[in-house]
This record gives structure tokens, sequence and C-alpha cells, in this order.
């Protein structure tokens, strides 16, 4: 491998992990505070895509793409989380199967909606293109990614450290019941946790759906990405996602460009040894 | 000697022997293509015992089923279509083959729990779907690999659905003998509390590596089966849709008894095969179908026919206060926040507390 492809292939690996936070955050944060994992997640980013797709077409706007598919998910979040897990609550694994229900409704009927075809969501004017980095030329919207991804992992970081909320998130992953008797509303909490998780997915969607495309099935395709992610970097930590996503995407990268026909497979041997070494990933916590 | 059994065991006893008379004759009653559906069912029905075997009597609920049973699958697959291997090869490779997927994932999944099993499970079924997708020099890739032939003794439909039904019923007595056995009982301790399994000095993790790979090798037999029936194997074998398929069908049947997997899978392998010449988007109703067991039915069909059963046995025994078989509970959680909600109307009252002395 020359410098150059080295250097290329790393940016590939970066975007890509940068995408992948976007989706794995969403993920973790919700398993953090509800020990659940929403197996939904990757539909969620599809119908996302899918519905920021709609809006650019009509609209011609890239941003009120991107506002339209994180606001419909969110809602979709809403729903998710007030009326089909709210009679399974507290039990994870009956909650983690009715989303595999919700990941099969929503594949499907984002078929019949927006058939089979792959479709891609037009990057807006202003991204589209590539400059000169060094010896390479790179797509901007890549490096866009990037720095999405940089951005929102500060702000998500910002809620979780420095204010009220994350203050209350956090005390909740420590203690649930304490944090109800002190008279915080959980059930809120757990509902607004979902919305936002939600917003994150249909964000990730519209940017992924211009930055890889969108098929049928590609929502189980970015489930496995977010999950090895987060089973790397520990699930409920959100510095794990970002590192289990940089790993994630760089080893993705290099692996299909050295070996094309094992992609997918270069991610078996990270998760298994990290799961041999450290069951909770590496910045997960002991229970 | 059947005099000492219980109404209930004689009720049971007498339902397995209809049953099994109606699977004997059915080649006789009904059109080939419902046979060959039925042998579907079959298969389907094992592989859907062996999720159980994991997730009803282990609380290990494996959503990466479906890439055992391919991996079976392909090993057949490849040495019919490119080594040219004879009939008992085959079956020795892919079950071998599937017996070295279950020895990895079980050796990778033996330290997690709960949530985190459930995700390294279905990240593994995907491996193998991405393996199968993209290796096309051993998979065919998209394409699959076509015409793997039954053996010549079992290659006509009605005689293949014998085969399958005998295998099957070979590994049910199998199964039931491994439920049964002190090991059986140790992952039933393993559902219900794997912290007071371990201070009473098991070693928990060496047993459900264990119990990995026996479910692994009754997921092979399915996959060695399911190929041999559709003389086909493709990447859609290995997809989520079918791991989660097993999960529902075992849930719909009743988790935690055997032979709720198999009414599962003949359920939704008839409703599917029967009903998706009418109903377009069949993905989508096995989506509501998933929601709406989870949602309301949970003790799947058995649970709720035997929870009916010795309901009215109470009423109309009254002398009699043996309590029935409590249902498993296949959701043992391990979070302190269980008990934070007030209790939710739609669940089963049994069992839905016995858990808060966990800790």
């Amino acid at each position: 491998m020359s410098l150059t492809s080295i250097l290329f292939q790393t940016l590939n690996g970066l975007s890509f992990g940068g995408l992948l936070f976007l989706v794995a955050s969403g993920l973790t944060f919700t398993f953090g505070l509800m020990n659940i994992v929403n197996l939904a997640h990757g539909a969620f980013y599809l119908v996302g895509g899918y519905i920021g797709l709609t809006t650019v077409l009509v609209t011609g706007n890239f941003l009120f793409g991107l506002t339209a598919g994180a606001l419909a998910i969110a809602v979709m979040g809403l729903f998710t989380e007030r009326v089909l897990l709210r009679p399974v609550r507290g039990q994870s694994e009956p909650e983690v199967l009715l989303t595999v229900g919700i990941v099969l409704v929503l594949g499907d009927l984002s078929l019949a909606i927006w058939g089979g075809d792959p479709r891609s969501i037009p990057a807006p004017t202003f991204l589209s293109g590539s400059v000169e980095i060094g010896a390479i030329t790179y797509p901007k919207f890549r490096l866009f990614v990037i720095v999405m991804a940089a951005l929102i992992g500060f702000v998500l970081w910002y809620i979780e450290r420095r204010t009220r909320i994350g203050a209350i998130v956090r005390a909740g992953v420590d203690d649930l019941e304490m944090i109800a008797a002190l008279g915080i509303n959980i059930r809120r909490i757990f509902t607004g946790m979902f919305i936002f998780g939600g917003f994150l997915a249909g964000l990730a969607g519209v940017i992924g759906g211009a930055f890889l495309g969108l098929t049928p099935g590609a929502e189980i395709e970015i489930l496995l990405y977010a999950l090895v992610v987060i089973i790397i970097g520990g699930l409920g930590s959100l510095p794990g996602a970002a590192i289990g996503a940089v790993l994630v995407g760089l080893i993705d990268s290099f692996g299909r460009a050295l070996v094309p026909e094992l992609s997918f497979f270069t991610l078996f041997a990270p998760m298994a040894i990290v799961l041999v070494l450290r069951p909770r990933g590496i910045m997960g916590r002991r229970t | 000697m059947i005099g000492s059994l219980s109404l209930t065991a004689k009720i049971k006893i007498g339902l397995l022997l209809a049953a099994l008379a109606l699977a004997a004759a059915l080649p006789y009653l009904v059109s080939p293509f419902v046979v060959s559906i039925a042998a579907l069912a079959l298969i389907y029905g094992l592989f859907s015992m062996s999720i159980d075997l994991l997730g009803g009597y282990g609380g290990l609920i494996a959503l990466g089923q479906a890439g055992i049973l391919a991996t079976a699958g392909y090993g057949v697959g490849y040495t019919a279509v490119h080594l040219g291997g004879s009939h008992l090869q085959q079956v020795f490779i892919g079950i071998s083959a599937g017996l070295v997927a279950s020895i990895i994932f079980g050796a990778m999944a033996m330290r997690t729990t709960g949530i985190y099993f459930i995700m390294v499970t279905l990240a593994q079924g995907m491996i193998v779907w991405g393996l199968s997708i993209r290796l096309a020099p051993v998979t065919g890739a998209e394409n699959g690999l076509r015409g793997i032939l039954r053996p010549q003794i079992v290659s006509a439909d009605w005689k293949f659905y014998y085969a399958v039904a005998i295998i099957v019923l070979i590994c049910g007595g199998l199964l039931l003998i491994v439920t049964k056995s002190p090991f059986g009982l140790f992952l039933r301790g393993l559902r219900d509390s794997e912290m007071r399994l371990r201070m009473l000095g098991y070693n928990s993790t060496f047993q459900k590596f264990y119990a990995f790979v026996v479910s692994g090798f009754f997921a092979s037999i399915a996959g060695v089966l399911l190929v041999y029936h559709t003389q086909f194997i493709s990447p859609a074998n290995a997809e989520f849709l079918v791991s989660g398929n097993g999960v529902l069908m075992a849930i719909l049947g009743g988790i935690g008894t055997l032979i709720g997997p198999v009414i599962g899978a003949f359920i939704i392998v008839f409703a599917e095969n029967m009903l998706s010449s009418y109903v377009e988007r069949w993905p989508t109703v096995l989506g509501i179908t998933f929601i709406l067991v989870i949602l309301f039915a949970r003790d799947g069909f058995v649970g709720t026919i035997s929870n009916y059963w010795h309901g009215l046995r109470r009423k109309i025994n009254h002398t009699d206060r043996r309590r029935g078989p409590s249902r498993p509970q296949i959701y043992a959680t391990e979070t302190a926040s269980d008990n934070l909600e007030e209790p939710n109307p739609g669940l089963d009252q049994e069992g839905q507390h016995s858990k808060q002395g966990d800790y």
C-alpha cells in the first residue's frame, strides 16, 4: 500500500467511523439509562434517510431534509417508547425482542414505499465535489461527515457532563430508584431519551443516505456495524462509542481495500478479542 | 402403570400419540404440496427448539442462530457442488462446519449475559450473512449454491417428509433428555439467577459455552435438513429474518417447552405459505405478530392452554392445592430497576414477582 492510499483509506475509515458514531451514540445512550438496546435503531436510520430523501427531492434543500428526517424519527421514537415499550418496561429481553418486530415492519414498509432500488440523497452544492489534501483529492461531503460527527460528539459530551439533564441521566445510569425517589420523573426521562435517540438515528440516516446511499437491508447492515461499535467500545459509554466507531471505521475501510471478499468478516476479529479480554467492552463498566 | 399417572400426564401422552399418528398418516391425507410444507415446518421447529434450549431453558436469547444453520447448510452445499462429495461426506462436513461455528461463537458469547448476549449473537449471525454474500468462491454470493440433491432413498417429497419427521423426533427426544438432565436443571438455574449458581460453585461460563454448542449442534442438523429440503442455499438462509423467525416461533408456540417451538413453526410456516399469496407484505405481518405476541401472549400457545387447564383443574378440584408448573421466565432481568414501575396489567401474575428475591 502506498502512502497516498493509506491516507485515502484512513480518511475513508474516519468518515465512515464518524457516521457510525452518529448511529451508535443514540443506541448507547438509551442503553446506559434504560438497559435496553433498541434493535430498531437501524430501521430508524433507514426510514429517516428515506424521509430525508423525499424532502430533499421535493424542496431541493439538504438542510430541510436533515431536519425532516431527524424530527420524523424523533416522533417515531416517542411513539415506540410510549405505545409499544411502556407495557413491557423494566424487562430487558421482551423490550429488545419487541424492537425486532419493529425492524421487520419498518424494513418491509419502507421497501413498499420507496422501492427496492438503491437511492442516494443528493448532497448540497456547497458540499459536493472534492478538495485537494496533499497528494489526494477527497470528496467534500465525507470530510463534512467527520466534522459533523466531531461536532455532535462534542455537543453530546457537553450535555452529558455539563448540564442538569446530563447529570440526571448519569445519576440514572448509576441508580434509577434513587433518582426516582428524589422526585425526578423517570418516565419522562425515558421518553425523552427515546426521542433523542430517534433524532440522532434520523439525522444519521439522512447523512448516511448522502454518504452510503439507501437500500433495503441497509437497516440491518448499519445495525450490525453499530452493535460491533458498542460491543467493542462498551455499552452505555459515549467515549466508548467514539473509540469503537473510529476503530471499526478504520478496520472496515482497510479491510475492504485489502481483502474485499472478507469485508464484514474483518469486524469479527476485533470483536472476538474484545469479548475475550473485556466482555463489557473497552470503556464498559463492570456491573 | 398408566393408572398411576395424573390426568394431566395422561392428556399430554394422549395428545402426543394423536400428533404422532397424524404425522404418520399425513402423506395419505393431504396434497404433496402440504406434505412438503409440513416437512419445512418440522425443520424450522427443530431450529426453533435449538433456540428455545438457550432461550426458554437458559434465558439466553440467541438472535444469530441462522448463522449456524446457514454455516451447516453451506457446508453441505459446498461439499456437494464444489467437491462432489458423497451424501455421507456432505452431512458430515455440514454438521462439522456448524459445530465449528458454534464453538467459535459460543466461546465469544459465553462470558456475556442478557442484552450483551443478544447483541453478540446478532452480530455473529450477521457476519455469516456478510460472508455468504461476499465470499463468492465458496458461497456463490447472491446466486447461492444450486443443485444440491437429496440422497436417492429419500428423493421423493413424501419419503423426505418421513425422514425429516423421524430425525426431528429423535432430536426432540435427545433434547428432552438434555432438558431433564442435571444439565437441564442447571440451564434453568442460569435463567433464574446466574449469580446464585456462581455462588454455589458452578462454572456458569463453561456451562453456557456447552449449552451453546449443544444448541448449535441441533441448529446444524436443521441446516442440513433445510438444504436438502429446498436443494438450494443462498444468503437468504442466513438473514436476520431467519433468526428472528426462529425466536418468534419459540415464543409464539410457548417458550421453555419443547413442543412449543414446533407448534409455533407450524403456525408460522403454514401461515407464510398459505397467506403469502394473499397478503402482499408478509414481513410486516410477521413483525406485527412479533409485537403483539410479546405485548399480549408471552406464554405462547402451549403456555396459555396450560395456564387455562391448570386454572380449570383448580376450580373443579378444590382439594388439589398443587400449583400448576410455573411458566418459565425467560426474561430474567439484571437491573435493579425492575420494580420501579407499577406492575403491568398485561402480564401474567404468576412469576412476575418471583425474581424479586434474587439480590
